[in-house]
């Protein structure tokens, strides 16, 4: 079997049969995006890598988890990265650990050249999509997915009832993917 | 008994915090009562699903993590039950599979050759990679026998100037920078006198690659109900490579599944894309081997 070109489908599949290359195919290909999303909701790269490793030894022991019928596996490993992450984010005590920290350490590995590319190349076009929503629908979203706040905590913040902060997620969501259809980006097609 | 408690939000209430839920900016009680719902909704999974992946778009930004992550995770891999591969070959290889299993020697097995598992450029690009009939390849060779003054350009015969290029993005020179990448040029074949480079493409030697439209008057601006469309021809096939929208600026696509791509072409066509062009090509560009 040529892991380069397997399905991630197939990849899981050689995953739920401890063939290991299978799950470092898998973070070759993803690895880069979940440790990005990771990065930034946690601001700091100890923390991120700790998050990153969870989510793929989540997938190497419970790789049933993944439902292809549900989306992507990148979409499915970003989901619980930015769960975790966020858990760490509502962490009172890695909050201060996190505020007190100081100094910024830049992770210097490498990583798949092309899927490098291809993710700076969707990241442009999606910060362009983000950055043509509306200030009202834009704002919440980044507090509550970069931020890991909960929508209350937003609403709180924005001075706005928590309901219209509710619908302005949703419709901005929706927004989102209209703009980066419009673009040319499939957001279902996007995870390599 | 198992029975499940009805849930104590309605529906409509629910569907008005799934885009919350699907940014995990909702409490765990909160979480658990929308995932009781999804469980039983196809509709509002599908909605999630949706904003998972809008969500997970937003994370790309070509992180780098160390090496030491990866030695992390190859220093815990370990065996787990049986029970985990039984459910998981229940959902991915259909029922009357069995696997080897993951317990015994712990070695690993034969991945499956499953019919139901498709391939990575299937799976990858579902939507955007469809593999055209007879007709399309028909039309795509009235595509291609108006293509003039078409030319392609080995990168390190384009690296510098097109590097200091102030609106190439970064992504272009990333992609540049790396061996093997060649930037082809797409002109218009309906253009009279010289010939005009509405959009070029990119292509790493891995196969990954994107279109990039010229800022200066290439490709315009599509009114409502239309897109573009990016074609290649692989031999005698012609096969979409998916929507550019209405209006692409940067779009990437992947020919990593179909080495050989002889030509490329962009269409305009109806919103939501044809699966045989009867259209003129507005850009058409060969790829030099």
């Amino acid at each position: 079997m040529d892991l380069e070109q397997a399905s991630d489908a197939n990849l899981v599949v050689a995953v739920g049969r401890w063939h290991e290359p299978a799950l470092a195919e898998a973070y070759r290909r993803h690895g880069g995006a979940v440790h990005a999303l990771a990065r930034r909701i946690l601001r700091s790269d100890p923390p991120a890598e700790e998050v990153t490793q969870e989510v793929f030894l989540d997938l190497w022991r419970n790789p049933e988890k993944f439902d292809a019928q549900r989306g992507t596996l990148r979409s499915f490993l970003l989901a619980r990265t930015h769960g975790k992450s966020v858990d760490v984010v509502r962490s009172e005590e890695a909050r201060k650990r996190r505020e007190e920290r100081t100094t910024r350490e830049m992770a210097t590995a490498s990583y798949d050249i092309d899927r490098e590319v291809w993710d700076m190349t969707v990241a442009e076009q999606v910060k362009e999509a983000l950055g043509a929503l509306p200030d009202d629908l834009r704002q919440p979203i980044e507090l509550a997915y970069f931020g890991g706040r909960t929508y209350q905590e937003v609403a709180a913040m924005l001075d706005q009832p928590e309901g219209t902060v509710k619908s302005r997620i949703r419709s901005g969501l929706g927004r989102l993917r209209v703009n980066l259809i419009e673009r040319g980006i499939e957001p279902a097609g996007a995870g390599l | 008994m198992n029975s499940v408690p009805p849930s104590p939000l309605s529906h409509a209430e629910i569907e008005e915090l799934l885009g919350v839920y699907a940014l995990d900016a909702v409490d765990r009680e909160t979480a658990a009562i929308v995932e009781q719902h999804l469980d039983e909704c196809i509709r509002c999974s599908i909605e999630v699903a949706e904003h998972h992946e809008v969500a997970g778009m937003l994370a790309n930004s070509g992180g780098v993590p160390s090496a030491q992550v990866w030695d992390g995770i190859a220093g815990q891999l370990g065996g787990t039950s049986d029970e985990s591969w039984d459910r998981l070959a229940a959902k991915l290889d259909g029922p009357g599979t069995s696997g080897p299993g993951r317990a015994g020697s712990g070695r690993p097995g034969k991945p499956p050759v499953d019919g139901n598992v498709v391939s990575l450029d299937q799976t990858r690009r579902r939507s955007r990679f469809v593999t055209a009939g007879a007709g399309l390849v028909a039309a795509a060779a009235a595509v291609v026998a108006v293509a003039f003054g078409v030319q392609a350009n080995h990168l390190h015969t384009q690296v510098n100037a097109l590097q200091a290029t102030p609106q190439l993005s970064t992504a272009e020179r990333v992609a540049l920078a790396a061996p093997g990448t060649r930037r082809i040029v797409l002109t218009d074949p309906t253009h009279p006198g010289p010939a005009t480079t509405p959009a070029s493409i990119v292509l790493t030697a891995s196969g990954t690659g994107f279109v990039v439209n010229d800022q200066r008057g290439g490709l315009a601006r599509l009114p409502a109900g239309r897109t573009y469309q990016l074609w290649a021809v692989v031999g005698k096939k012609t096969i979409s490579l998916g929507l550019l929208g209405s209006q692409p600026r940067i779009v990437p696509f992947s020919v990593a599944g179909s080495p050989g791509v002889s030509v490329f072409a962009i269409t305009n066509e109806v919103a939501g894309g044809v699966v045989a062009s009867a259209n003129m090509a507005v850009a058409v560009g060969t790829v030099q081997l």
